[in-house]
């Protein structure tokens, strides 16, 4: 087992008053805390930062942590306790956000804590709740689905933290939305003694669609189109999430011109949204001369600027 | 076959997340939830992801020691975060559509 120097952790020195301790936590907490930081080490070191502010903050606790220091421990280096040693003050650490290390534990007598959620009662502690991304594509969303789900859980074994794979098969309801979460109860980690079992969330990420784009509940779909059929009108079968539908383009339309087709959205919880075509006129690849000479008669007798709103600006 | 939750009672929240009825009460009027339905504190129901946020706020106010006022701004602003990070993402992908990769520089 490692000796955890918690002074060097929080960067003070080892004659630091409380006051100075105390602020370099709250930057540390700040920058590592994993609810503002998604960077995979962020939990690891918020842990680290907020195991040595538990130590260091409470008087008692700091002075029995300096003499084991004095006693010997070096940072990095191998450390036992000495024969016989136990702490007069324990660990009063209900309101600390993590599990401690195992370093802590042999100094201070801490078990496993869950979440700053545990309940420290007579029958043990709530097992741990776990989250995991779940992806779920904008076709399985319009009425409910089975998926199968695999993930790992953890778990504490004889003081040892272990992971346990499981699977389970899970219904996910019509017009989840991207970003929202779903609940499996009891489904997280195991409790310890009589107490329950944590929770598994589902954080739903709709996938990325090849042909479909997302606004609210609103689907967005981009319509090519050929200059003619922009130019003269049109009617062109365009993709649903369930089927097909018959759009009917106007003579003269735009690139980038919207048109709604009701109740053609993603379910929602008021009702479904609306899918919106977006046309996109396309030029043709590699037409000839025939067709060049078609564009030169056009451009010629269409006289238009397109340009015309730059000019104007200038 | 395992069914999904997607509300959450007073109680459960409560009992679970180890929330007083007051605190809830304030979580609430700071906007850090928002009941999806009842009329009285006892019959709230929450979805599952002001559950979360709930979650969130109580573990940054204990972890990072400041007031329910600077923690209602934080979650405002990580919510906030999270929209336009999604926005963008949603975005880029519709701008994709409309952009060729062919890359010319000017004449």
């Amino acid at each position: 087992m490692e000796f955890k120097d918690y002074y060097e952790i929080l960067g003070v020195a080892p004659d630091a008053e409380t006051a100075e301790i105390k602020s370099a936590y709250r930057k540390l907490a700040r920058k590592y805390h994993p609810d503002l930081n998604a960077e995979k080490d962020a939990e690891a070191n918020f842990k680290e930062v907020a195991e040595a502010w538990e130590v260091l903050k409470d008087k008692d606790r700091r002075a029995e942590y300096d003499e084991l220091r004095r006693y010997g421990g070096k940072p990095h280096h191998d450390f036992e306790p000495p024969p016989g040693w136990q702490s007069s003050t324990g660990a009063q650490h209900q309101h600390f956000s993590g599990d401690f290390s195992d370093f802590f534990n042999s100094i201070f007598g801490g078990e496993f804590t869950q979440e700053g959620r545990s309940t420290s009662g007579a029958f043990g502690f709530r097992g741990q709740d776990v989250e995991i991304e779940m992806p779920v594509f904008l076709e399985e969303t319009i009425a409910d689905v089975v998926k199968p789900i695999e993930y790992e859980l953890p778990i504490v074994e004889k003081g040892q933290l272990r992971h346990k794979r499981k699977s389970l098969r899970v219904t996910i309801p019509a017009g989840v939305g991207d970003g929202e979460r779903i609940r499996l109860k009891g489904q997280g980690a195991p409790g310890q003694g009589e107490a329950p079992p944590g929770d598994l969330y589902l954080h739903i990420r709709l996938v990325p669609h090849p042909i479909f784009d997302l606004e609210g509940r609103n689907l967005l779909v981009t319509v090519p189109v050929a200059p003619w059929e922009a130019a003269l009108g049109a009617k062109v079968t365009v993709p649903t999430l369930d089927g097909r539908i018959n759009l009917t383009i106007s003579p003269g339309s735009q690139s980038g011109q919207k048109l709604r087709v009701k109740g053609k959205g993603l379910v929602g919880k008021t009702g479904k949204g609306d899918l919106y075509a977006i046309l996109k006129v396309v030029m043709p690849d590699n037409t000839g001369p025939e067709v060049e000479g078609l564009w030169k008669k056009l451009s010629e007798a269409a006289a238009f600027d397109p340009r015309k709103e730059w000019r104007d600006k200038r | 076959m395992i069914s999904t939750v997607v509300k959450i009672s007073v109680s459960e929240l409560c009992e679970r997340e180890e929330l007083s009825r007051s605190l809830l009460v304030q979580l609430v009027q700071y906007e850090i939830a928002r009941p999806v339905a009842g009329s009285t504190v006892d019959d709230w129901i929450f979805d599952v992801t002001s559950a979360h946020w709930m979650t969130r706020a109580v573990r940054l106010r204990r972890d990072l020691d400041i007031d329910w006022v600077a923690v209602a701004m934080l979650i405002d602003l990580l919510r906030e975060r999270d929209r336009l990070s999604q926005e963008n993402e949603y975005l880029q992908q519709r701008l994709g559509r409309f952009m060729n990769d062919e890359d010319r520089g000017p004449n």
